[in-house]
């Protein structure tokens, strides 16, 4: 069971100026699912997130995994971070066994699973470079086999492809969905880009500007493998395409994608 | 320009360098010689070689080397060990920085040699006189140095350290220690030299031996040339702990900065 329960989820920053980031989230997602989550620069996606990582804690309400009340970080829940956030002191195969050296994994073992898992991001060749050696999109491959070389339940994914090329970035989506299918996993990715979040998604959860509000949650009932010209996800996107529209012209407000 | 190109730039900045320095030497040479300036204010080289030579030869230094080495390693080595601790346990321990930060800072404040006086009153003229000058000149960059490191890591690590459930002493270990490492050593690096300063000054005020002692002897008898040749000896020292320094640096805890 690797499912979220989000109920009534607000998030208020503290400060000489509280900021709404988050009203009022309610969100299930089932086990397995493959939730893409779109929305405006600062509506607080990586706020939600993080709340699911439970490297947060919502102002109120509550978010329930696996039928427990959510407390703190957990290894069952892998995060790759936008920033790919790799220890630049450690070479690339040592970022990856990080995890795993966290739990006590023996030497040998630790070395397996790393390696195994950057066989799979396709980078074999460079465990022994450190983070500098890398391109970004290296960098954000790297991140992901850290995420997954401690075998979690859930991966929280935020806009983890956000800082590469077009190209290198179709190529990361091919692999994740190789990865998901591989491995079944529950994964909530956020991401800013309406294409990525409909080739990608069972379900793509459009929030509202600031303070971020559930819009709408569009279906994407399209079978995998899918073909990115599919006649289908092209009208999806054009419905969430409308949709922001409609936000933008009815809250008069910078909606910017 | 290709990797020629800049080797052999290389080598042409060094014959320079070299040129420049046997001019100087040889105007030196030249100016005492000719007694443009009394040997009692300048030595020729070539008299300074000489002293380093017998320096050497007659064994006379190594007893002086190292004791001043002895009262720089321990100074130093306890210095590091306690200001690394110290900032640790400042930023790490809640409050603690906040309630001990103005009480470090005075002591900072306080200009060292004043209390070299004090101290000998205190622990003589010995070994561990000279530790404690050395621990002092080299205790506060070490102890700041490592608050400041401390502090710089990044929020973001510390969130994947999380997400992983690292212990506390896991975070500290694998985490706060190496982001800090590089400001951690460059307080090394300045105080090795400052140390050294320490001990040589420390024995120049008052104590029966090492080179500060030496030098202070050798000056008083107007013995230029052999006071010189200390000078020399003592630079040659201070550059190879620095050199120590670095290497451990960059071959250990720093090699993935320099691979
Ligand atoms: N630690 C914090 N303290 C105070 N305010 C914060 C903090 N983190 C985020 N915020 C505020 O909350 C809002 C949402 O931030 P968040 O990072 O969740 O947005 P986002 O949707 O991920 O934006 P982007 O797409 O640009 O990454 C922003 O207005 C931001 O200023
Ligand atoms: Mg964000």
């Amino acid at each position: 069971m690797a499912g979220f329960e989000v109920r009534g989820v607000s998030k208020v920053y503290g400060g000489a100026t509280p900021t709404e980031t988050l009203s009022n989230i309610d969100l299930t997602i089932e086990d397995g699912e493959f939730l893409s989550i779109l929305g405006p620069s600062g509506c607080g996606k990586s706020t939600l997130l993080e709340i699911l990582a439970g490297l947060q804690l919502p102002t109120s309400g509550e978010v329930w995994f696996g039928g427990a009340k959510l407390k703190g970080p957990g290894i069952e829940r892998g995060v790759v971070f936008q920033d790919p956030s790799l220890y630049p002191w450690r070479s690339v195969a040592k970022n990856v066994q990080l995890g795993l050296e966290m739990r006590g994994v023996a030497k040998g073992e630790r070395r397996e699973d790393a390696q195994r898992y950057l066989d799979l991001v396709g980078l074999k060749g460079f465990e022994h470079k450190y983070p500098h050696h890398l391109s970004g999109g290296m960098k954000q491959r790297a991140g992901l086999a850290r995420a997954l070389a401690n075998g979690p339940e859930v991966l929280l994914m935020d806009e983890p492809f956000g800082a590469v090329d077009h190209l290198t970035r179709l190529q990361l989506q091919d692999d994740l969905l190789r990865i998901w299918e591989a491995e079944k996993k529950t994964v909530v990715f956020v991401t800013h880009d309406v294409s990525e979040a409909v080739f990608l998604g069972d379900r793509v959860v459009l929030l509202s500007p600031r303070p971020g509000r559930i819009n709408r949650i569009f279906q994407v009932p399209q079978a995998r493998p899918r073909r990115r010209d599919d006649a289908g996800l092209l009208k999806i996107q054009n419905d969430i395409y409308a949709a922001i529209h409609e936000v933008k012209s009815s809250e008069s407000l910078e909606f910017t994608i | 320009m290709g990797y020629d190109g800049k080797k052999r730039y290389r080598w042409r900045i060094l014959i320079g360098q070299v040129a420049l320095l046997l001019a100087c030497l040889g105007m030196i040479e030249y100016l005492v010689r000719a007694e443009i300036v009394g040997s009692l204010y300048l030595s020729k080289p070539t008299q300074v070689a000489e002293e380093i030579y017998k320096l050497f030869a007659d064994g006379e230094i190594f007893h002086d080397l190292l004791v001043t080495l002895k009262e720089f390693a321990a100074g130093y080595l306890l210095s590091a060990f306690a200001g690394i601790a110290t900032g640790m346990f400042l930023v790490l321990v809640p409050h603690a920085e906040n309630f001990f930060r103005p009480f470090l800072s005075a002591l900072l404040a306080i200009p060292k040699v004043t209390i070299i006086p004090l101290l000998m009153l205190w622990l003589g003229i010995g070994l561990s006189h000279k530790v404690a000058i050395v621990f002092l000149f080299c205790f506060f960059t070490i102890a700041f140095n490592t608050i400041t490191g401390i502090k710089q890591t990044a929020e973001a690590h510390l969130k994947v350290a999380r997400v992983f459930e690292a212990s506390k002493l896991q975070t500290i270990v694998k985490v706060i220690l190496p982001s800090a490492a590089p400001t951690i050593f460059v307080s090394l690096r300045v105080s090795a030299a400052t140390g050294l300063v320490g001990a040589l000054f420390g024995e120049m005020v008052a104590s029966k031996d090492g080179l500060g002692n030496l030098l202070v002897q050798a000056t008083s008898l107007y013995d230029t040339a052999k006071a010189f040749g200390i000078i020399t000896v003592v630079t040659v020292v201070s550059v190879l702990i620095i050199g120590v320094i670095d290497l451990l640096e960059k071959r250990v805890v720093l090699k993935w900065k320099s691979s």
